[in-house]
């Protein structure tokens, strides 16, 4: 790590001031889970970390009519908290598969979504690729076996967070406090491919943060689950993940949300198997062609194509358990 | 305002450096609340407090304040091992994979080695060291001993203080559990089976208030 | 000299027994090499090469120097200047705190000539390859070993199997990286290493820096895991060593996790083509194989077929490859896993082809005594018979199979040297220059010493791990038990008749009417004229006891045989292979704990499944350089991946001690492979078996199942 300067913000007022436009500079940590590897790899030199972690307004979780959760609050808070395991199952199994119980710990919401992707080319010092200002994508020829098969080009990082495919799915939008005050913004608006942008994921600009994220009230007859296939099970990011919420009315699915992750550079919505299910009943055929149509546009690289096999069976894994649910 | 109480701090103030001293007016105006918090935190900069370069800072280890210099990007681990002389933490891959640095904070299994030693001020930090009082080992501990769960014993601090995170928030844990509770601890030696059962061990003794 | 006592009559010995420095390394007090933080203490770090090949031309140190904190540097580490893999040491360089040493070491400016390189052992054996060393081809000579006349055995067999096996780059990755703290007290260099051979790494560093081996010193009471790593003296020790000297300060360098996988130690890959074959009856007539493996710029990347199957006709032909990567180091049972891993699932190929049940063949072809009982016992308790009697038959998404696979060893004990200080207030201490690599040895030598003197435990302080103490050799090859506890038996028995000696002058009687009993001393013929142990001590006076004792031939013995079984259920659509159980029939002697000796059963089958399911070092081809060098991307079993696992000793303590740290870990990943086979069908021919390979091995036959 370089020698920065660190700040302990206790309220928000200003913050963006002090973040300023320049994201090398002044960076924001929340449980450092992230940040701290970033910085010890010597990815990111900024001059002053900012803990956010004392303003008290980025706490907490409210249950009402939708759920409104602080960005800060921890990942092990997310997956034990009884309502949203009843009700935001999807979200609460997101929250439990994340690293370990100690990471679970210390790893926040909204670090969670911000945090940077895990491509070991990115990770590592001594490849200077794309993301890093240099001439190529060191994993489109190199050791691919993890990369993305959807949305890659021109650089095939996956989104590694847990919680953005489950979010998505919610429906949730972000509260974002910057410049101008506070503003909301869909999830599915805030990640952004490598084509639109190569540096960054997301569109939070380098003066904001997230304050909270909210996610509406699921609908009657919603069930939802998370499924996250890791290599290693004991702790690993997704190879493959599916974020399944569906409203299942009489018989038919009403609304279809299935996000994936660990497959694509952003959360991945499987916009055609939601078509092939919208109206449907869930039957075996249904959920096979719904599967199917999850991988249709899928390019695998060199050493991935076992993700194209996995993610449709994970998908249909998924809708076969929500039938049964 | 900014909170300005322990003796190395700075307050915000000292961010912009370079403005000038009319900073000082700016804020004497704003506690006369001449212009809004909003309006002063632009000008002054959000509230709260800096630290920058070797200081000296307070940590809670194991019911004990310490004093200790630390650097803003000095670990938790590096406070407690290399300045603490605590070293019942270890390091094994400072990356936050390992588990071997995991420590209790304010209850709570952490790891170490991914937080910073000046944010764990005014948290209680329990290491293993302070599982054991005295001479007397905790009955998760006697187990460890008694069950063998452990080999070359270099993983076997985090394992300890990761099981009786487990234990405290689950009293009577499934093997599952365990493993689920465990999962972010590496042993290359394999002790796992015999973890696993001093775990369940000690569960059980806990159980009967041993 | 006696033998040991029988099973019935041991108290202490192979009972179970908790390692005695446990309650230290569960309370979190037990120092280890990383530890170590002496008064003035500075951190000592490497600077490593970022390329895999590359002429050194300039280390420009100047800017390290000038930063406040850093007391010694070094820019001539590296012997030649020619960089063959990324992780070699270039300089390195001492500082006040960590985080200093952190900013020294972006301070270097290193000028390299990078060259080609080769990563991996495809790359290295194209012709027109890069050559890893200028006059040297990549592929070495062929080593070749051959029994009987081969083409006549494939001649006469009436069935044959042929294929092509691969195993991958495994790396040691112990929990605790490689490293040392040194000081030098006046001219002697007192060192504290994370180390298998306390021995081994005086006489290497004092080699090393043209010293009096008499003026090295070398300290190791408790180290985070070798497995075969820390066998040798590193260069990192001799760095520690001079920055120390330049600096006259204690330094520690302990190498970062990164460097660890880079540069100390992992097992070679392999590349096997192999065929085998049998009469119709199911005898093994002829076997050849014409392997590949790389030790990076080292060498011995031999893979130890044909293993252990009788086979009268037999050619094997070996070539090293080198490639620009970190030299190979012994790991744990070198080159036997992967011949299990060919071997197996060759047998078990053929014995289909010969309608023949995998475990009957082996039977049939398998000599060895107590194999074939173990085979036996193993099959019997694990339920072989209900295995599938057609593999892949399960219907359904997930499948069940079972697995076997055989185990060896060969080295036993070797020479030892202990002593024994008994004090004249019962209390005694003894002293062997071997080290506790967590295999219990500390433990085990208390024992051994309790059990020949018929004292308690307690009273026994056993000392090692400096080299200050007696000789013993480096633990590694599973040679420690067999040689330690003969030696302090030895040793023991010496402290008896010089105590024996005591009693005969007090009492002017001839020792041959003496008999030791429990702890003491009595007349044969007068059980009421006796010492106990207490009395006995106090005739000493005020001078302890100083005996001295080694290593002797008839306490152990060599040659390792056993057998595993695995039951694995495989998810077709994930690719995921979970590991149901492992049962071992383990094979080691007389038993000295049954505690430690079943936790290091338990680490060996762990590591096995570990190799078979999840490690690998990557390379990156365009680079050269280990892409996965961390905990993280390099996978390592955890606890959710532990099966229930049943260790079956099988006792033959007439056979003395034998180790039993290394066999274990031989057979899991053949096992597991074979129950795949088993539970699908498909056969595994790569490791390790990663999802990604078993579920496009599943695609193939699949496709190859429409094709028909
Ligand atoms: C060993 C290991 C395993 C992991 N496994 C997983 C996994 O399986 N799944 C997974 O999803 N993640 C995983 N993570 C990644 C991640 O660290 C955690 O998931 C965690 O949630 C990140 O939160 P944090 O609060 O620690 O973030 P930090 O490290 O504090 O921040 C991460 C990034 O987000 C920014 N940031 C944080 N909070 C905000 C905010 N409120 N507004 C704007 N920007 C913000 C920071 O500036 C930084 O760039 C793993 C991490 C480690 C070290
Ligand atoms: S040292 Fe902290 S997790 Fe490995
Ligand atoms: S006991 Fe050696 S790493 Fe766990």
């Amino acid at each position: 790590m370089v020698n920065f300067e660190y700040f302990e913000a206790t309220s928000l007022e200003g913050l963006p001031q002090l973040l300023g436009n320049n994201r090398n500079e002044n960076v924001v940590m929340a449980g450092g889970t992230d940040l701290l590897d970033l910085l010890k790899e010597r990815i990111l030199q900024p001059k002053r970390v900012i803990n956010i972690k004392k303003i008290q307004e980025l706490h907490g979780i409210q249950n009402g009519r939708g759920l409104d959760i602080g960005a800060l609050t921890i990942l092990s808070d997310i997956a034990k908290h009884p309502a949203i395991r009843k009700s935001y199952t999807v979200l609460a199994q997101a929250a439990g598969s994340i690293a370990n119980a100690q990471l679970r710990n210390m790893g926040t919401i909204g670090g969670n979504l911000c945090q940077r992707p895990r491509c070991w080319y990115f990770r590592g010092r001594e490849y200077v690729c794309l993301k890093k200002d240099g001439s190529k994508c060191y994993a489109a020829e190199g050791i691919n076996k993890y990369h993305a098969i959807f949305g890659g080009s021109p650089c095939f990082i996956v989104h590694p967070s847990d919680s953005a495919p489950a979010l998505m799915a919610l429906g949730a939008t972000l509260e974002i406090y910057g410049p101008n005050g506070r503003r909301a913004m869909p999830l599915k608006d805030f990640f952004q491919l490598p084509e639109d942008n190569l540096m960054f994921e997301n569109r939070l600009a380098a003066n904001e943060i997230i304050t909270r994220i909210r996610i509406p009230e699921p609908e009657p007859g919603t069930r939802s689950l998370y499924i996250k296939f890791k290599e290693k099970d004991s702790m690993d990011f997704a190879i493959s993940s599916v974020a399944a919420v569906l409203q299942i009315q009489g018989n038919r699915v009403r609304k279809a949300d299935i996000v994936l992750g660990g497959v694509a550079p952003i959360p991945w919505r499987a916009k055609a198997a939601e078509a092939e299910l919208q109206g449907k009943e869930l039957s075996d055929a249904v959920i096979e062609k719904a599967a199917a149509a999850a991988v249709s546009d899928a390019e695998p690289l060199d050493h991935n194509a076992y993700k194209v096999m996995l993610t449709r069976n994970l998908v249909k894994d998924a809708l076969l358990r929500l039938r049964s649910a | 305002m900014s909170k300005s109480n322990s003796s190395n701090k700075i307050s915000r103030r000292s961010f912009l450096k370079g403005m000038g001293s009319g900073i000082l007016s700016t804020a004497t105006l704003t506690t006369g609340g001449l212009i809004s918090k909003e309006a002063a935190a632009r000008i002054l900069g959000p509230e709260g407090e800096t630290i920058s370069g070797r200081t000296v800072i307070t940590l809670k280890v194991n019911g004990k304040a310490r004093r200790v210099a630390v650097e803003p990007r000095t670990t938790l681990l590096s406070a407690l091992r290399d300045r603490l002389d605590i070293t019942g933490p270890k390091e094994g891959c400072d990356r936050g994979h390992c588990g071997a640095c995991t420590v209790l904070m304010d209850g709570k299994a952490v790891l170490a080695c991914m937080t910073l030693a000046v944010d764990a001020r005014g948290k209680d930090i329990t290491t293993v060291e302070g599982l054991s009082q005295d001479d007397s080992l905790s009955p998760l501990q006697k187990a460890f001993v008694e069950k063998d769960g452990l080999m070359c014993g270099f993983c076997t601090p985090g394992l300890v203080v990761a099981a009786t995170a487990l234990l405290k928030e689950n009293p009577n844990p499934s093997l599952d559990d365990i493993k689920e509770g465990l999962a972010g601890n590496l042993c290359r030696c394999g002790t796992y089976p015999k973890v696993f059962e001093a775990v369940q061990t000690a569960a059980k003794i806990m159980r009967k208030g041993g | 000299m006696t033998g040991w006592k029988s099973l019935q009559d041991m108290v202490v010995l192979s009972k179970p027994l908790p390692r005695l420095e446990a309650p230290d390394k569960v309370a979190g007090r037990a120092k280890y090499t990383q530890d170590m933080h002496p008064k003035g203490m500075l951190y000592g770090g490497l600077l490593v090469s970022p390329h895999p090949a590359a002429r050194v031309l300039n280390i420009d140190a100047s800017k390290v120097r000038r930063l406040p904190g850093v007391k010694a540097v070094l820019t001539d580490v590296h012997p030649t200047g020619t960089v063959r893999y990324a992780g070699e040491e270039i300089a390195a360089v001492a500082a006040t705190s960590p985080e200093i040493l952190e900013d020294a070491l972006e301070l270097f400016e290193v000028e390299y000539e990078v060259l080609p390189f080769v990563a991996d052992i495809e790359s290295a054996m194209q012709e027109n390859a890069p050559r890893v060393f200028a006059n040297r081809s990549n592929i070495r000579d062929a080593r070749v070993r051959s029994e009987g006349d081969v083409d006549a055995g494939f001649a006469n067999a009436d069935a044959m199997v042929e294929s092509e096996f691969r195993t991958q780059v495994q790396t040691h990755s112990t929990l605790e990286t490689h490293g040392s703290m040194v000081y030098w007290d006046g001219d002697e260099l007192v060192i504290y290493d994370s180390t298998q051979a306390v021995h081994g790494v005086r006489e290497g560093i004092a080699k090393f820096l043209d010293m009096p081996v008499n003026k090295v010193r070398v300290i190791c009471k408790h180290m985070g895991a070798g497995f075969g790593s820390k066998l040798q003296p590193g260069r990192y020790t001799a760095i520690a060593a001079r920055l120390a000297k330049e600096a006259d300060a204690p330094v520690k360098l302990m190498v970062t996790r990164k460097q660890d996988f880079l540069g100390y130690g992992n097992r070679p890959n392999s590349i096997s083509k192999v065929k085998l074959a049998a009469t119709k009856d199911g005898k093994l007539t002829a076997f050849y194989a014409k392997t590949y493996g790389t030790a990076g710029i080292g060498t011995n990347a031999g893979i130890r077929l044909p293993f252990i199957y009788d086979i009268p006709n037999w050619k094997h032909e070996h070539y090293d490859v080198f490639t620009n990567a970190g030299p190979a180091r012994a790991f744990r049972a070198p080159g036997c896993p992967q011949a299990s891993f060919v071997m197996e699932q060759l047998m078990d190929e053929l014995a289909e082809k010969l309608n023949m049940d995998p475990l009957e063949f082996r039977l049939k072809n398998d000599s060895n005594p107590t194999r074939q009982k173990e085979w036996r016992l193993g099959a019997e308790k694990f339920g072989w018979k209900r295995r599938n009697s057609i593999p892949g038959a399960d219907s359904g998404r997930y499948k069940r199979g079972m697995g076997l696979a055989a185990s060896i060893w060969w080295p036993g004990g070797r020479g030892t040297k202990a002593t024994m200080t008994i004090y004249p207030d019962g209390t005694l201490d003894i002293k062997c220059g071997t080290q506790d690599i967590g295999t219990g040895t500390r433990t085990y030598m208390a024992m051994v010493a309790a059990e020949e003197l018929g004292i308690p435990m307690k009273r026994i302080r056993p000392m090692l791990g400096d080299s200050n103490f007696p000789k013993s050799g480096a633990s590694g090859g599973s040679t420690t038990t067999p040689s330690v506890g003969p030696a302090i038996k030895n040793t023991a028995e010496r402290a008896k008749s010089r105590l024996m000696e005591l009693a005969s002058r007090l009492w002017g009687v001839p020792v041959a009417e003496l008999v030791w009993n429990g702890g003491g001393v009595q007349m044969k013929n007068n059980a009421s004229k006796k010492l106990d142990w207490q009395e006995l001590c106090q005739l000493l006076g005020t001078d302890p006891l100083e005996v001295h004792g080694e290593w002797v031939e008839g306490l152990s013995s060599r040659g390792v045989a056993g057998c595993q079984f695995a039951e694995v259920t495989v998810d077709t659509w994930t690719g995921r292979i979970q590991v149901n159980k492992i049962l071992a029939v383990a094979d080691c002697g007389l038993i000295l704990n049954r505690l430690t000796t079943e936790s290091q059963v338990n680490g060996a089958i762990l590591q096995g499944i570990s190799y078979a399911l999840l490690e690998e070092r990557h390379m990156d081809p365009s680079t050269g350089t280990m892409v996965n060098a961390n905990y993280g991307d390099y996978k390592i079993l955890g606890a959710k991946e532990t099966p229930e696992i049943e260790v079956i000793f099988y006792d033959e303590p007439e056979r003395g001690v034998i180790g039993i740290g290394e066999p274990p870990t031989i057979p899991t990943n053949a096992a597991i492979a074979n129950a795949v086979y088993n539970a699908t069908g498909v056969r595994m021919r790569e490791l390790p078996m990663t999802p990604d390979r078993v579920l496009t091995a599943l695609a193939s036959r699949e496709l190859a199942g429409k094709e028909d």
